[in-house]
């Protein structure tokens, strides 16, 4: 079954983006990920950062996920202003294995992701970061690495911790580390 | 060897792709808040740890380092090659200028290397973000008194802004090994500033027409530098001037009061700017 996906803006002016391939890209992700839901992917062509957030409308198969980005998150940053597939195909994995996350019984008490906190935003990335190489979409690990340990600390014990997040496959929502 | 290189020329392999100023002006996008209210992120835009985009906005900049690294290794050599030993006058530099820009080429290549080590550490591929060959297009002057004006004392004093910033990320974020790079990169480039500040200075000792033409061309590397307001005074700035180890590096309190005025006109420009662009939009 093709996931119905609508892309807003349908046109851009200030990015070369394209709608259409973008619509594409979440149809692909949704297969792999096996998500049925209705997306309606809502980008931000007004800025240049790199913000995501996912916000599903309810548990059921039935009901949207409606994914924000803003315009970096699909960015090629070797030619700004242009779209890389590469990049919005980790972008829009990561924020789509979020409302995945969140259709399960043990993220119901996930506080929306503005409201997250930053430490709880970059553990549910690495999260997802680990899920998202197992899939084939080779994200940064060292990157993600880097960020872990702005949040929770430049030591070996968070670098254990960083490890046993990124090799997870079933975590619930309070199995995420917080802040000691 | 080959003199006054341009910089079409510069040698990279094809993990770079370089840009210039006009395309980075075209993205008419901007970070910058415009309707700003205490709990938006425009509220500050200083790089610091706290920010939720703060590792990726460090990796971006400490990509521009690296590549700025590379740029200023390349223009201190062209310099030290460049123009024959002489009094300073008719295309000759002092030989012990010529000296100065050699040591100043071993120092940038020191920090290339510990750039790309940073990158490294902090989880960036060589060549993920593109090159702005704004640094080098600065050190292409035939006249070398500008070059010491465009490189020495704007372009490196942008980098001791930017090594300040980074080093408070760094202290901030307790990252063990960026604070303490960036705060050795730092002494290096007060002694670059400082380095430039006094050749120009003794060059032009008694030529005041080429010591003001010189200054000129530092004011038009300084507004390029202070595009968008990326560095300034204002919380909306992600880099902050670094008053006190400019003033150790022998700009006077005027000149940095000159460049926040840069600095500040930039980002109130750049709003506009985007200000119409949205209007234009219609988005």
């Amino acid at each position: 079954m093709t996931t119905h996906v609508t892309v807003m803006p349908e046109q851009f002016t200030l990015v070369a983006y394209d709608a259409n391939r973008i619509a594409a890209i979440v149809r692909d992700l949704a297969s792999l990920l096996g998500l049925s839901n209705p997306m309606a992917v809502e980008v931000d062509e007004r800025t240049p950062l790199s913000k995501m957030s996912a916000v599903v409308a309810g548990t059921s198969s039935d009901h949207t996920i409606t994914l924000r980005l803003q315009s970096g998150a699909l960015e090629d940053t070797k030619h700004l202003t242009n779209f890389s597939e590469a990049h919005a195909r980790r972008s829009l994995g990561q924020v789509m294995l979020r409302a995945k996350d969140r259709l399960r019984p043990d993220f119901a008490d996930a506080p929306d992701d503005l409201a997250l906190t930053n430490a709880q935003n970059t553990a549910w990335d690495v999260y997802c970061g680990g899920r998202l190489d197992r899939l084939g979409l080779d994200p940064i690990q060292q990157g993600y690495r880097y960020d872990f340990r702005n949040r929770f600390g430049f030591s070996d014990e968070v670098d254990c911790v960083f490890d046993q997040l990124w090799s997870a496959d079933d975590l619930g929502w309070h199995d995420l580390p917080t802040v000691p | 060897m080959r003199q006054f290189f341009p910089v079409e020329d510069l040698a990279r392999d094809d993990r770079f792709v370089q840009t210039n100023m006009a395309e980075r002006m075209s993205d008419t996008r901007s970070a910058v808040d415009l309707q700003r209210t205490a709990k938006s992120r425009g509220a500050s835009n200083r790089l610091t740890p706290d920010r939720h985009d703060a590792s990726d906005a460090a990796r971006s900049l400490m990509h521009g380092i690296m590549v700025g690294e590379i740029q200023a290794l390349e223009g201190a050599g062209r310099t030290a090659h460049d123009f024959d030993a002489g009094d300073g006058s008719e295309g000759t530099i002092p030989f012990e200028l010529k000296l100065d820009m050699a040591r100043q080429a071993w120092d940038e290549a020191r920090h290339v290397e510990i750039s790309v080590k940073l990158s490294d550490w902090m989880g960036t591929e060589i060549g993920q973000f593109q090159e702005n060959t704004v640094l080098f297009e600065a050190a292409c002057s035939n006249d070398p008194v500008l070059r010491l004006a465009g490189v020495n004392r704007a372009l490196e004093g942008l980098a001791i802004d930017v090594f300040t910033q980074m080093k408070e990320f760094g202290q901030l974020a307790d990252d063990p090994f960026l604070e303490f790079c960036e705060d050795w990169m730092l002494a290096d480039e007060v002694t670059h500033v400082k380095m430039g500040s006094d050749w120009l200075r003794r060059v032009t000792e008694n030529d005041p027409d080429r010591r003001a033409k010189a200054l000129d061309f530092q004011r038009v590397v300084d507004k390029l530098f202070s595009f968008g307001g990326a560095r300034g005074e204002s919380e909306e700035s992600p880099i902050g001037l670094a008053r006190r180890f400019r003033e150790l590096a022998g700009f006077t309190d005027d000149e940095v009061d000159t460049i926040a005025g840069m600095d500040h006109d930039a980002l109130e420009e750049r709003k506009e700017v985007v200000r119409l662009a949205r209007e234009t939009a219609d988005v």
